[in-house]
C-alpha cells in the first residue's frame, strides 16, 4: 500500500455550485478503514466532480439517481448510483493490475503495464543518497545497462553515462537529458565540471531511461545514446507539504596510493645507489595536500494547491568543499512548477522554472595530485615558519596551492510553459515553449610569484561563455477507450534552437601587489591573446506515435520521428528514425489469470531507428580564413619587419561535405516484465542488439592534396555493435510485519565490437610527458570493442636492465607492429546490488556497485613510478622496484606493463534512517515527519588496481575519438559521511 | 470558450509556421565572403610559402630526412626523452612502418603545402589570363614552388600527385612520367618567372637549380631501386642549368661558412633558395638550431627558455669520415666548416680536473648577453654556458644585471650517473643502448644561430631557412663532370667551394684529385644537416650501407611508405594509392 502514496493525483476537477442541487457528501476509505485522499468524484450526468480530502471527505451537487464514478489510482474504480441524500462511505479496493507505476516516456506518460519498450523507472526515494551533485549520481548502480562513469572524485566532476554500450567513436556518446519536456542540449556550457550541476538533485521526482529504440526513437536524431528523462516534483490540490531538510558532511580520502615513507625512501634510494637529497623530515605529502572536507546543504520545499490550483516551490543552498583545498563548489537554486486548470479542466497551463547559479573554485589538481605522490618526502614544506620555495626542482605545492585560481560562475534558467487544451473529448492539443538561458564566466589564475622563476609574471586565462536554447512544441494527442480496443494517436512537431558563443582571452605580466590578475587586466605587461567562437544550431521534427492496445493483452506501439538538422548537409536535412514495439500482458490471458505464482508477467519486443547528430557545427560547408600568423603569411615585402608587413593569406581550413548525415542506430530488443507471488518478487530480462552505422568521423580523403589533411564523413560499412542482455530483480517481504526488507540487484552484460572498419588502426589516448609524443593508448581495431588498449607486451627486464617486449609478428623486431589489443576499458559487466530494512521506526539501505572485464592504464605509474624518478628523489610506490636488476635509465614505454585489471566493487552509499514517533511527542498535529539519517558514501572498495581509484574517465579525445580508460593523475576519491535531517510539515 | 480554442489554434499553428525553417546553417564566426583582410594575389601565395617551413621543421620532413641518411642518430635520449613512439629509432634503423608518425606528419604537411599552391594557382590563373601582371608574376612562383614541392614527394615517396583542379582527384604519376612533369612545369616558367626577387622567393636561378637537381637524380627517380643510370644527356643538363646560375653573377660564395646560418643571412649572396625568417612569427623558427643541442643548456643568457632538447647527434661513422680525410690533424684545425669557436672562456679555465658543479662555483668567466655567442659547427666534449640558481635565474657576476656567468655546463637532465654531479661532455660514441644514448652522449650539430630574436631557441627566428645555396651548383656540377669523366672540371669545381671559406682560418687546402669516393665525402662536409644527405646517399648508392645502429640493406626502403592514414582514407576507391613495394 506504501507505493500509493507515491502516485500522482492527476485530475482535479472545479467543482462549483452553479446550479441549486442538493449537495449530498460522503467519505472515502480503502479496505483498511483509512481515509483515501484525493479521490476523484464525478457525476456521471453533469460531470461535476470533487475530490477527498485529508480526512477523505467529499461534498457534490447530485441528486438520488446520479452515477458517482469514483477513481484514484491504485484502486478499482468504483461507479455508484445514489439511492438517498444520506452520506455515503464508499470502500474502494485495491487493483493490484494497477499498482504500477506511471512511467513517462517521451511526450506522454502510460501504466507500467502498457509500455512496450525498454524503460526503467528510477523514483525519488530509490534514488542514492549522500553528498549528491547531479543527476547522474542519484542514478549509478540503480539501472541496468546504464554505466555511470565519473570522471574523478571532484565535487561535481563530469560523469560518462552510456547506456548500452558504447555506439560512436566521438566524444557524443552522452544520452539525451530530457526535464519536463524540455531537452537539454549536450553543447559546452563553460562550466568546467558536470554541465548538469544546475539540477537541485531534490527537486526531482522521477528519473525515466530509455533504453530501446522503441522508447527512444521518438526523439530521433539524438537518441542513439538513449535518452534520460527527468520529471521534477508536481504539487497535488489538496496536500499541503513543507519540507525542510539540512544535512552535513565530512569527507576524507578513501584511500592513500602506498608511495615510500621517509625512511623507504632513504632506504630504496640507497638500495639503488640514486642521489638521495634528504631534507631531514618525513612530509606525507597526500596528507599535506589533501583536507577533511565538509559539506552542508539546506533545502526547503513547499507544494500544494487548492481547486485548480497546484504548485511546488523550493530553494537549496549547497557548499561542497573538496579534498584538495580551494576546491568548492556551491549551488543556489530555486524552482517553481505550477499547474493551472479551467474550463472544466479542459484547459491546463503547466508552468516549470527554475533559476540557479553555481560557483565553482577549482583546484590545480593535476600538478597537484602529481605532487602529491612524488615530491621528496624528506623535504619539510614549512622551513623556519616559512614555506619552502622549492621542492627539489619543483615550487612546493603549498606556495602554488596560494597563487592559483580557477573560478568560475553559472548562471542557469530553464523555463517551459505548456498549455494545453482539450479541443473535442480524447483530443487535445498542447504548446510547450521552453528555454534554457546559461552564462558562465571561468577565470584561471596565477597571481605573480617573483621568487621563482616561470612563476614571476603571474597570468590570466578568461573565458566568457553564453548558452541559449529554445524550443517550441506542438503536439496534438487523441485516445479513445472502444470496450476492449484502447487507442491512443500522437502527433507534434518540434522546433530546437541553440546557440553557442564563447570569448576569452590569455594574458600575462602583472605587478606584484596583491590585486588578483582578474581584478586588474590593465596592468598586464605581456601581449593578449584573444579567441572566439559561435555556432547557432536548428533542429526541426515532426513525430507522431499509435499505440494500441487490445483487451489489456495485446499491445502495439509504433513511432516515427523527421529529424532537420541544420548540422546535415544540404542532401541530406531530414533524417527518418521509425520503430515499432509488441507487447503481451501474459497473465491477462485466461490461461494464467487464475495463478497464484504468476501476477505479472509481459513479453515485449522492439525494434527501431535512432540517430546521433552530435557532430561538431559547420562540417558541411568549406571554411577559409584570413591570417597573418603561423604558417599562412610569409614576408613578401622585403621591407617589413614587423607584422603589419606580413600579408594576411587566405586558406582553407576545412573542406565541404555536403553528404554528411548523422549515425544511425538499429536497435532490436526483446524482454520479459514479471511479477511473482503477489508482487514480491519482480524483475525483467532484456536482450538486445544495437548496431551503429554511418559511423562519422573526420579521417584522410582519398586524394591526399587537399587544403586539410581530414575531413568529416561518415564511414560506409563501418559498424559498432553493442549486443547484451540485462537483467533486474527485487524481492520484498511482507509489507504489514514489524520487519520489512527487500533485496534487488541488476546485472547487465555487454559485448562492444568495431566491424568493417577500413581503418587497420585508429589510435587515440595521448600518452603525456617527454619523449612520448605522438605516442598512444587506446586503438580501434575491428573485432574488438571500443576502448581497447592497443600496446607493446611487456615481458619483463632483460640482462641488460632495460624493458623486453614481445614480437608479437614475429619479424625479429620491436616496433609499434607489435602492439596488440590487451583488453579494453570498457566493462563487459555492470552490476549493482541494495538491501533495504526498516524495523519499526528505523530504516537502513545498502548499495552497492561493480564493474568487471574491464582493464585500466595507470599513466600515473608509467609518468612516475619509475626507477630512474626514485633514482633522482622523486617518490615512488614499490613498482619503480619490482625489478631487482631494471636500469635506472630504463623507459617508460607504453605497454601491458602499466595495465591493471579495473575491476572493482563498491559499497557505494549505505544510508541509516530513524522516524520520530511524532504522536509520543505529542507534535503528531502540526508536524507530518521528522527524520534523522546518516549516510556514508564510497564505505568499501574491493579491487586490486594501484592507483586512487579504477572508475575514472578523464574524457580526452584525439582527432574526437575518445579515449577510454587512462588514469592521467585523477583527482582522489574521498569517504563521506552525512548527517540529514528532514522535517515534514 | 470556443474563442479559447480558436485562439489556441491561431497560436499554435503561428508557432508551427514562423517557426518552421529551411535548416540552411548559419555560420556566426566565419566569413565566407572575406574579411578583406587580405588581398587576392598576396593572399594566395603567402600560406603556400609559409608552410614551407613548417614541411621543413624538425618533426616533420627535415627529421625524416635527417634521421634516416647516416649523419645523424636520435637515441631515445636516456630512456626518457624523444622515444616519441619509436619513430625515431625506426626511421634511422629503416623499419620504419607505415603508422610511423614522422612519415606521416611530413607527408601531411607536404600534401598540405601542394594544395596550398594549387589553390593559389587556382586564383591567379584568371587574373594572369586577364593580364595582371602582379598575378602572373605570382603565378610563375607558385608553378616553380609546386614543382620544387613535388620533387620533394618524388624523392622521399617515389610518386607525385598531378593536379589542375582541386575539384578533381589527382592523377599519380610515378618514375619517368612524375621527372617528365617536374621538368615540364619547371621549364614552364623559368623564362618566365623573376629574376630578381631574392632567395626568400621562387626565382630563374631558383628554378634553374631545381632543374638541375631533378636532372642529376633522375636516375634514382626513374628507377628508385635499381642501379641508377646516369646519362650523359641528364649529365649535360645539370651542367647547363648550373652555368646558368654559375654565369649569372648574382652569387658569390661566403668566406665565412657560419654566417650562412646567421641572424643576418637573409643578405648572404650564397643563398638561392630559403625560407625568410625576420623574428615577426612564432612559427619562424629554430628548430634546426636547438634540437641537436644539450638540454643543459641555453643558447642565450637573456633568455632562460633558450634552451636545447638532447635531440640527433651525429653518428660515429659520419664523424669518421672527416678523421679518415684530415688524419693526424683535428678537423677543426683543418676545416672552417667543422667548427666555429665563439666562446671566450679564458685559457686559465680550460683546465678541468678536479672540478665538479660541486665544487666549481668560482670556475666562470662574466660575458654580456651581446658578446655571448655559443660555438658552432660540430660540438665536441664539455660544454660552456650560462647556469641557474635555485629560483631559476641565470647567475650575474657581481650582482650586474647584465653580466652573466659562463660555467662549465651541469648535466641537469636525464637520470644518467653524471645527473647534478657531472659535466655535459659530449663523447663520440652515440647509440641505442643504455650506456650509448645518455642524455651527453654524441657530438651535436650547432649550424644554426641562436636568434638573438628569439625568445626561446624555439620562435621568433629571424634565421632564414636554406634550402639551397650557390655551392650546390658548384657541387652539382662537378658531379655531372665527373659522371661523364670530365675529371679536371670536377675537380675545379669541388676546390673552388673547398677553398672559398676564407674569413678565418684554416682555409682547407685543394685536393689533388677528385673521384666520386672523395666527391660523396666533400658534400657530406659541405652540406652536412642541410636535409640532403639521404637524397645524395641513395644516389652515391651508399644508402644500404652499414652504419651506428644501421644495418637494414634492403633497396626498399629508399622510399618511405606511405602513411597508413593516407591508404586507409583512399582504400574505398581500390588501387588508387598502392603501398610502396615492402611495405
Amino acid at each position: 500500500m506504501k507505493d500509493k502514496f507515491f502516485l500522482i493525483c492527476i485530475l482535479v476537477l472545479g467543482s462549483y455550485l452553479a446550479q441549486a442541487q442538493t449537495l449530498m457528501s460522503g467519505i472515502v476509505t480503502d479496505d483498511q478503514n483509512e481515509p483515501l485522499t484525493g479521490v476523484t468524484i464525478i457525476v456521471e450526468s453533469t460531470l461535476k466532480g470533487d475530490v477527498t480530502d485529508i480526512d477523505g471527505r467529499f461534498t457534490i451537487p447530485a441528486q438520488v439517481g446520479d452515477v458517482l464514478k469514483f477513481s484514484y489510482i491504485g484502486m478499482k474504480p468504483l461507479d455508484i448510483q445514489v439511492t438517498s441524500q444520506e452520506a455515503i462511505k464508499v470502500v474502494l479496493e485495491s487493483d493490484a493490475a494497477q499498482l504500477d507505476e506511471i512511467v513517462v516516456i517521451g511526450y506522454g506518460a502510460q501504466k507500467r503495464s502498457d509500455v512496450t519498450g525498454s524503460i526503467a523507472s528510477l523514483k525519488s526515494e530509490n534514488f542514492n543518497r549522500g553528498v549528491v551533485t547531479n543527476p547522474g549520481q542519484l542514478l549509478q548502480g540503480k539501472v541496468a545497462g546504464v554505466n555511470i562513469t565519473s570522471a574523478s572524485g571532484e565535487p561535481g566532476a563530469a560523469q560518462d553515462i552510456i547506456i548500452r554500450g558504447v555506439g560512436s567513436l566521438r566524444s557524443g556518446t552522452t544520452p539525451l537529458f530530457v526535464v519536463d519536456g524540455f531537452a537539454l542540449d549536450n553543447s559546452v556550457n563553460g562550466v568546467p565540471t558536470n554541465p548538469l550541476n544546475f539540477i537541485n538533485p531534490q527537486d526531482i521526482e522521477s528519473i525515466d531511461v530509455l533504453k530501446d529504440a522503441s522508447a527512444a526513437a521518438i526523439y530521433g536524431a539524438r537518441a542513439a545514446n538513449g535518452v534520460i528523462v527527468i520529471t521534477t516534483r508536481k504539487g497535488r490540490a489538496g496536500q499541503s507539504q513543507i519540507n525542510v531538510s539540512a544535512s552535513t558532511a565530512v569527507t576524507t580520502l578513501a584511500r592513500k596510493i602506498d608511495v615510500f615513507s621517509a625512511s623507504e625512501f632513504r632506504n630504496q634510494i640507497n638500495a639503488i645507489n640514486g642521489v638521495l637529497n634528504d631534507g631531514g623530515a618525513a612530509t606525507d605529502w597526500q596528507d599535506e595536500l589533501t583536507r577533511t572536507a565538509t559539506a552542508q546543504r539546506v533545502n526547503l520545499s513547499m507544494s500544494g494547491g487548492a481547486g485548480n490550483s497546484s504548485y511546488f516551490a523550493s530553494f537549496s543552498g549547497e557548499d561542497q568543499e573538496g579534498l584538495l583545498r580551494k576546491n568548492d563548489l556551491q549551488r543556489y537554486s530555486g524552482r517553481l512548477n505550477l499547474t493551472q486548470r479551467a474550463l472544466n479542466d479542459r484547459f491546463k497551463v503547466e508552468l516549470n522554472f527554475s533559476a540557479s547559479r553555481f560557483e565553482n573554485s577549482r583546484a590545480n589538481s593535476n600538478s597537484i595530485v602529481t605532487d602529491m605522490l612524488q615530491l621528496n618526502p624528506t623535504i619539510p614544506s614549512v622551513t623556519n615558519g616559512e614555506l619552502t620555495n622549492l621542492i627539489g626542482d619543483n615550487i612546493n605545492p603549498l606556495i602554488r596551492e596560494r597563487i592559483y585560481d580557477d573560478l568560475s560562475v553559472n548562471n542557469r534558467i530553464l523555463a517551459n510553459i505548456a498549455p494545453s487544451i482539450e479541443l473535442v473529448k480524447g483530443l487535445t492539443y498542447k504548446f510547450n515553449l521552453g528555454v534554457d538561458y546559461s552564462t558562465t564566466n571561468r577565470d584561471v589564475q596565477f597571481k605573480p610569484f617573483p621568487s621563482i622563476n616561470d612563476f614571476e609574471l603571474g597570468s590570466l586565462n578568461t573565458f566568457t561563455t553564453s548558452n541559449t536554447n529554445t524550443q517550441a512544441e506542438n503536439t496534438l494527442t487523441y485516445s479513445v477507450a472502444e470496450g476492449i480496443h484502447n487507442v491512443s494517436v500522437l502527433a507534434g512537431h518540434s522546433y530546437q534552437q541553440t546557440e553557442v558563443s564563447q570569448k576569452g582571452f590569455f594574458t600575462s605580466g602583472f605587478p606584484n601587489n596583491g590585486v588578483e590578475p582578474r581584478y586588474q587586466i590593465s596592468a598586464a605587461s605581456e601581449p593578449t591573446t584573444q579567441s572566439a567562437f559561435a555556432t547557432i544550431n536548428e533542429l526541426q521534427s515532426f513525430f507522431g506515435r499509435v499505440n494500441y492496445s487490445f483487451n489489456n493483452k495485446y499491445m502495439i506501439t509504433a513511432t516515427m520521428r523527421a529529424d532537420g538538422s541544420s548540422k546535415f548537409g544540404t542532401n541530406n536535412k531530414y533524417g527518418y528514425f521509425p520503430s515499432v514495439a509488441l507487447g503481451w500482458n501474459i497473465t491477462n490471458e485466461d490461461f494464467l489469470a487464475s495463478s497464484k505464482v504468476f501476477t505479472n508477467l509481459k513479453l515485449r519486443g522492439s525494434w527501431g531507428k535512432t540517430g546521433n547528430q552530435e557532430i561538431p557545427a559547420k562540417i558541411t560547408q568549406a571554411s577559409f580564413t584570413e591570417s597573418n600568423s603561423n604558417n599562412d603569411t610569409y614576408p613578401l615585402d622585403p621591407n617589413a619587419t614587423d607584422l603589419s608587413g606580413y600579408p594576411y593569406g587566405s586558406t582553407f581550413t576545412r573542406l565541404a561535405n555536403p553528404d554528411i548525415q548523422w549515425e544511425v542506430s538499429t536497435q532490436a530488443n526483446i524482454g520479459l516484465d514479471f511479477a511473482l507471488f503477489n508482487y514480491r518478487l519482480t524483475g525483467n530480462v532484456d536482450f538486445f542488439n544495437k548496431v551503429s552505422e554511418n559511423i562519422l568521423l573526420e579521417v584522410a580523403p582519398v586524394d591526399p592534396i587537399q587544403p586539410t589533411d581530414k575531413f568529416w564523413t561518415n564511414i560506409p560499412n563501418m559498424e559498432i555493435r553493442n549486443t547484451g542482455v540485462e537483467l533486474a530483480l527485487n524481492f520484498s517481504s511482507d509489507e504489514t510485519k514489524d520487519f520489512v526488507y527487500g533485496i534487488g540487484g541488476n546485472l547487465a552484460v555487454t559485448k562492444n565490437e568495431v566491424r568493417n572498419s577500413p581503418y587497420s588502426i585508429l589510435t587515440t589516448g595521448a600518452v603525456l610527458g617527454a619523449g612520448q609524443t605522438g605516442a598512444t593508448i587506446n586503438g580501434v581495431l575491428n573485432g574488438e570493442p571500443i576502448g581497447t588498449f592497443y600496446v607493446q607486451d611487456f615481458i619483463g627486464i632483460g640482462e641488460d636492465g632495460l624493458n623486453q617486449f614481445a614480437d608479437i609478428n614475429n619479424d625479429g623486431e620491436i616496433l609499434d607492429n607489435d602492439r596488440f589489443a590487451a583488453g579494453t576499458a570498457l566493462p563487459t559487466t555492470i552490476y549493482a546490488m541494495n538491501f533495504n530494512f526498516a524495523y519499526k521506526n528505523f530504516d537502513l539501505g545498502i548499495n552497492f556497485n561493480g564493474v568487471a572485464g574491464n582493464k585500466v592504464f595507470n599513466h600515473v605509474a608509467l609518468s612516475i613510478f619509475n626507477k630512474g624518478n626514485l633514482s633522482n628523489s622523486l617518490n615512488t610506490t614499490a613498482l619503480a622496484v619490482e625489478f631487482p636488476n631494471e636500469d635506472v635509465s630504463n623507459s617508460n614505454r607504453v605497454s601491458t606493463r602499466y595495465l591493471e585489471d579495473g575491476d572493482f566493487l563498491r559499497l557505494n552509499n549505505a544510508t541509516l534512517g530513524y522516524n520520530f514517533d511524532l504522536k509520543r511527542l505529542g507534535i503528531g498535529q502540526g508536524v507530518k515527519n521528522i527524520r534523522l539519517s546518516i549516510t556514508g558514501q564510497n564505505l568499501l572498495l574491493f579491487t586490486n588496481y594501484s592507483g586512487f581509484d579504477p572508475e575514472f574517465n578523464t574524457g580526452s579525445s584525439i582527432g574526437d575519438i575518445q579515449t577510454f580508460g587512462i588514469d592521467y593523475f585523477s583527482y582522489p576519491r574521498g569517504r563521506t559521511f552525512l548527517f540529514g535531517l528532514d522535517v515534514n510539515f | 470558450m470556443k474563442n479559447i480554442i480558436k485562439y489556441t489554434f491561431l497560436v499554435g499553428f503561428l508557432s508551427i509556421a514562423s517557426s518552421c525553417t529551411d535548416l540552411q546553417e548559419v555560420v556566426l564566426d566565419e566569413s565566407f565572403t572575406g574579411s578583406g583582410l587580405s588581398e587576392t594575389v598576396s593572399g594566395a601565395i603567402a600560406p603556400a610559402y609559409g608552410q614551407v617551413s613548417w614541411v621543413w621543421r624538425h618533426t616533420n620532413y627535415y627529421g625524416l630526412q635527417l634521421i634516416a641518411a647516416d649523419e645523424a642518430i636520435l637515441p631515445h635520449r636516456g630512456g626518457t626523452d624523444w622515444f616519441d613512439g619509436g619513430k625515431f629509432l625506426a626511421t634511422h634503423t629503416h623499419s620504419i612502418t607505415p603508422t610511423n608518425d614522422l612519415v606521416s606528419s611530413s607527408w601531411n604537411e607536404l600534401t598540405r603545402n601542394v594544395s596550398r599552391t594549387l589553390t593559389a594557382i587556382e586564383t591567379l590563373t584568371p587574373l594572369a589570363d586577364m593580364g595582371n601582371q602582379e598575378a602572373e608574376n605570382a603565378l610563375y612562383e607558385m608553378k616553380a614552388l609546386r614543382a620544387y614541392l613535388n620533387m620533394l614527394m618524388l624523392d622521399s615517396w617515389g610518386l607525385i600527385f598531378k593536379k589542375e583542379r582541386s575539384t578533381e582527384t589527382s592523377e599519380i604519376l610515378r618514375g619517368q612520367a612524375a621527372v617528365d612533369y617536374i621538368e615540364s612545369e619547371l621549364l614552364s616558367v623559368v623564362n618566365l618567372i623573376n629574376t630578381d626577387l631574392g632567395a626568400g622567393r621562387m626565382t630563374q636561378t631558383a628554378v634553374w637549380g631545381f632543374l638541375a637537381r631533378l636532372n642529376l637524380n633522375a636516375a634514382v627517380y626513374r628507377d628508385p631501386y635499381g642501379t641508377p643510370n646516369f646519362t650523359d644527356a641528364d649529365m649535360d643538363k645539370v651542367i647547363e642549368y648550373t652555368d646558368n646560375v654559375i654565369n649569372s653573377g648574382l652569387y658569390e660564395l661566403s668566406p665565412e661558412y657560419f654566417e650562412l646560418f646567421n641572424d643576418e643571412n637573409n643578405s648572404n649572396r650564397e643563398l638561392i633558395f630559403a625560407l625568410d625568417q625576420r623574428g615577426v612569427l612564432s612559427r619562424e623558427h629554430s628548430r634546426w638550431t636547438y634540437w641537436s643541442l644539450a638540454g643543459s643548456n641555453w643558447g642565450r643568457p637573456e633568455f632562460t627558455s633558450s634552451d636545447g632538447t638532447d635531440g640527433p647527434a651525429i653518428t660515429p661513422d659520419f664523424y669518421q669520415t672527416w678523421v679518415d680525410a684530415y688524419g693526424n690533424v683535428d678537423p677543426a684545425e683543418a676545416d672552417p666548416r667543422f667548427y666555429q669557436g665563439n666562446q671566450q672562456i679564458p685559457a686559465e679555465l680550460r683546465e678541468l680536473s678536479g672540478l665538479s658543479p660541486a665544487n666549481d662555483e668560482d670556475h666562470f668567466y662574466c660575458t654580456t648577453a651581446e658578446e655571448y655567442e655559443f660555438d658552432r659547427g660540430i660540438i665536441r666534449g664539455i660544454i660552456w654556458g650560462p647556469r641557474k640558481d635555485e629560483n631559476g635565474a641565470f647567475f650575474r657576476c657581481n650582482g650586474n644585471a647584465d653580466v652573466y656567468r659562463i660555467y662549465p655546463v651541469k648535466q641537469i637532465k636525464g637520470n644518467g650517473p653524471d645527473r647534478d654531479v657531472g659535466y655535459v661532455n659530449h663523447e663520440l660514441q652515440v647509440d641505442f643502448s643504455n650506456e650509448g644514448r645518455l642524455h651527453s652522449k654524441g657530438y651535436r650539430v650547432s649550424k644554426y644561430q641562436f636568434s638573438r630574436t628569439s625568445p626561446n631557441a624555439n620562435s621568433f627566428s629571424s634565421i632564414d631557412i636554406v634550402l639551397m645555396r650557390f655551392a650546390e651548383m658548384y657541387m652539382m656540377r662537378a658531379e655531372a663532370q665527373l659522371r661523364k669523366g670530365e675529371t679536371a672540371g670536377a675537380l675545379t669545381d669541388v676546390n673552388t667551394v673547398r677553398t672559398s671559406r676564407t674569413a678565418r682560418e684554416p682555409v682547407p687546402t685543394a685536393l689533388a684529385a677528385i673521384d666520386l669516393e672523395v666527391l660523396y665525402r666533400e658534400l657530406g662536409f659541405e652540406f652536412y644537416w642541410e636535409g640532403l644527405r639521404r637524397t645524395n646517399q641513395i644516389r652515391y648508392e651508399k644508402y644500404e650501407d652499414s652504419w651506428t645502429e644501421k644495418t637494414d640493406a634492403n633497396p626498399s626502403n629508399r622510399l618511405f611508405p606511405i602513411p597508413q592514414s593516407a591508404i586507409d582514407g583512399a582504400s574505398n576507391t581500390p588501387g588508387y594509392l598502392e603501398q610502396n613495394v615492402g611495405y
